[in-house]
């Protein structure tokens, strides 16, 4: 136990998950509207980062700048993949797009072998070490990590507003809530899936291409990332933003904590997220919105205090 | 010329035939009910109209023009709104977001706020419940929702699915009444009930569908003397 480390750990725990979560919401988007889980997630992570990395050696464009290039090409290239072969399979049985995407990440895994061999590589600039010290605290926090945080989260503030506000974004949600409903009133649901694939591996390129700047990777990376997102929308309850954000929190904390705080060995940390997976699956099928959702108490009252139900008349007394 | 020609559709559901050689028109203005028991095939009529089904033959002609080929999303644009059964409303989005979606197509979205202010000028309530998410409202209330939602999409013909069902017997009388008002107010209706004897009494023609057949029609008035009809639905 080292208590004098809660407040870095902590941190830094709050750093890891606003990129966690940036790299959930690509797969809870994609799960949301087309109802498939997109294996190919830890290709597209994996792939971007290489992507980010021949940027700069080729063009000598700085990491921080690439995706400016990276997720919008990366937006294209999921809104072709899903046109192309993923619309193929729809309406199949869940194990034929499992089996489908885990092949296209195989694929882009071994293209990765051949192009860029299995050596791990790192980007590394002046700034890469760099960081701010807070004496008072005793902190010291990398400017790269911070900066990866900052962009993880307009990401998602960008994201909820496009959703919340724009009448694409509401059809998005419309059809990821009610997919039938959505068509009777006009909306596209092809052209929706389309698009909102699209924005799906674009956030997960994204993610991709900030890991770069801050963990060394090979063709092999994005797995246990991967799997780390599956436990965050699972937590998160699948397809509520706020519950990804909550999930990738408290992954961060419980990995963060485990190894800075309690003294786990650092190999050891993905036990941890794993453990917390299994958990969850077992304990909390339904995620933490589900939780809250049990307490009546939290959301329904307002409501129900004002018409008991069944009992008001829903177009009685108004002016006509 | 009838607003809603249907000639002769066959619908399958995969391999399994629902629907077998139905044919049936609304005109103008009217209030037209499809009538029939469970799986008789009342619901696979209604969503082959709206384009959720494609037939495998017949044709479906509306206001003069082919649609039984056409996508659902492209049918809403001419003017059929589909309330489906049980509501379907979007529940995590609220009362406003699923009235403002539903003038999603064509023309509907530019006279949104209008259509808007019309549609809570006829349900009070809703207007009271509008920042509120639509799956915590009661029964009643998503239904006023739904038909909300499908009349902000400006339609020549409305088809409500059950709009009756799940709701007490004060709410149902009221939702018959605002299906009369929204009538006369030029919005042509096609309701499928198993509420017979509502139904009958709101509608001027009726269709009865056995098995996916069409069995009898005729006057609402008519049947609701007829002995057939009396025995099997209303319980004579």
């Amino acid at each position: 136990m080292d208590f004098s480390s809660i407040l870095p750990v902590t941190i830094g725990a709050i750093l890891l998950a606003g990129l966690y979560a940036t790299m959930s919401y690509g797969l809870a988007l994609i799960y949301g509207v087309m109802r498939i889980v997109n294996l190919a997630h830890a290709g597209v992570i994996m792939l971007a980062a290489y992507t980010t990395l021949w940027l700069y050696t080729s063009f000598k464009l700085e990491p921080y700048l690439a995706p400016l290039i990276v997720v919008p090409l990366y937006f294209l290239l999921g809104m072709g993949m899903q046109r192309l072969i993923v619309r193929r399979i729809a309406g199949a049985a869940p194990i034929v797009s499992l089996l489908l995407l885990f092949a296209i990440w195989l694929i882009m895994q071994n293209l990765a072998y051949v192009i860029w061999t299995g050596n791990t590589q790192s980007i590394l600039r002046p700034y890469t070490t760099r960081s701010i010290q807070i004496e008072a605290l005793d902190l010291t926090i990398g400017w790269l990590r911070l900066g990866v945080f900052v962009a993880g989260l307009l990401t998602l503030i960008a994201l909820q507003f496009f959703l919340s506000r724009t009448y694409l974004g509401k059809a998005i949600r419309a059809t990821t809530q009610d997919r039938d409903s959505a068509r009777l009133v006009g909306v596209d649901v092809e052209q929706i899936s389309m698009i909102a694939f699209g924005i799906g591996i674009a956030l997960s390129a994204l993610a991709g291409s900030l890991f770069a700047m801050i963990l060394p990777f090979n063709p092999d990376f994005g797995r246990v990332l991967m799997l780390k997102s599956f436990a965050i929308i699972v937590i998160g309850g699948l397809t509520s933003f706020v519950g990804i954000a909550a999930g990738a929190l408290l992954l961060a904390l419980a990995e963060e904590w485990s190894v800075g705080v309690l003294g786990l060995q650092t190999s050891l940390k993905d036990l941890v997220s794993f453990s917390a997976l299994v958990l969850v699956l077992i304990l909390l099928p339904n995620g933490l919105p589900a939780l809250i959702g049990r307490m009546p108490s939290w959301r329904n009252k307002p409501t129900r205090s004002v018409s008991p139900v069944g009992s008001a008349s829903p177009t009685g007394g108004g002016p006509k | 010329m009838a607003l809603l020609e249907v000639r002769g559709i066959d619908v399958f559901y995969g391999e399994v035939q629902a629907l077998w050689g139905v044919s049936f028109t609304v005109e103008r203005g009217e209030i037209v009910t499809l009538i029939g028991s469970n799986g008789a095939g009342k619901t696979t009529t209604i969503k082959t109209v709206s384009g959720i089904l494609t037939p495998a033959s017949g044709t479906i002609e509306f206001d003069g023009q082919r649609i039984d080929r056409l996508p659902a999303h492209k049918v809403v644009g001419y003017g059929i709104a589909q309330i489906p059964e049980g509501r379907r409303l979007w529940p995590e989005m609220s009362v406003q977001e699923n009235l403002e979606l539903g003038a999603y197509a064509g023309e509907a979205r530019g006279k949104r706020n209008e259509t808007l202010k019309r549609v809570y000028e006829l349900f009070p309530r809703l207007y009271e419940r509008r920042g509120q998410a639509a799956g915590t409202m009661s029964g009643g209330e998503q239904q006023m929702c739904a038909i909300g939602r499908g009349l902000m999409s400006l339609p020549k013909l409305l088809m409500l699915d059950e709009p009756s069902l799940g709701l007490s017997p004060i709410l149902v009388a009221e939702m018959f009444n605002i299906v009369r008002e929204i009538n006369s107010n030029g919005v042509t209706v096609l309701l499928v009930e198993q509420n017979v004897r509502h139904a009958l009494e709101l509608a001027s023609r009726a269709y009865v569908l056995e098995t996916g057949r069409l069995v009898l029609s005729g006057a609402a008035h008519e049947l609701l003397n007829n002995p057939q009809v009396q025995s099997a639905y209303l319980g004579f």
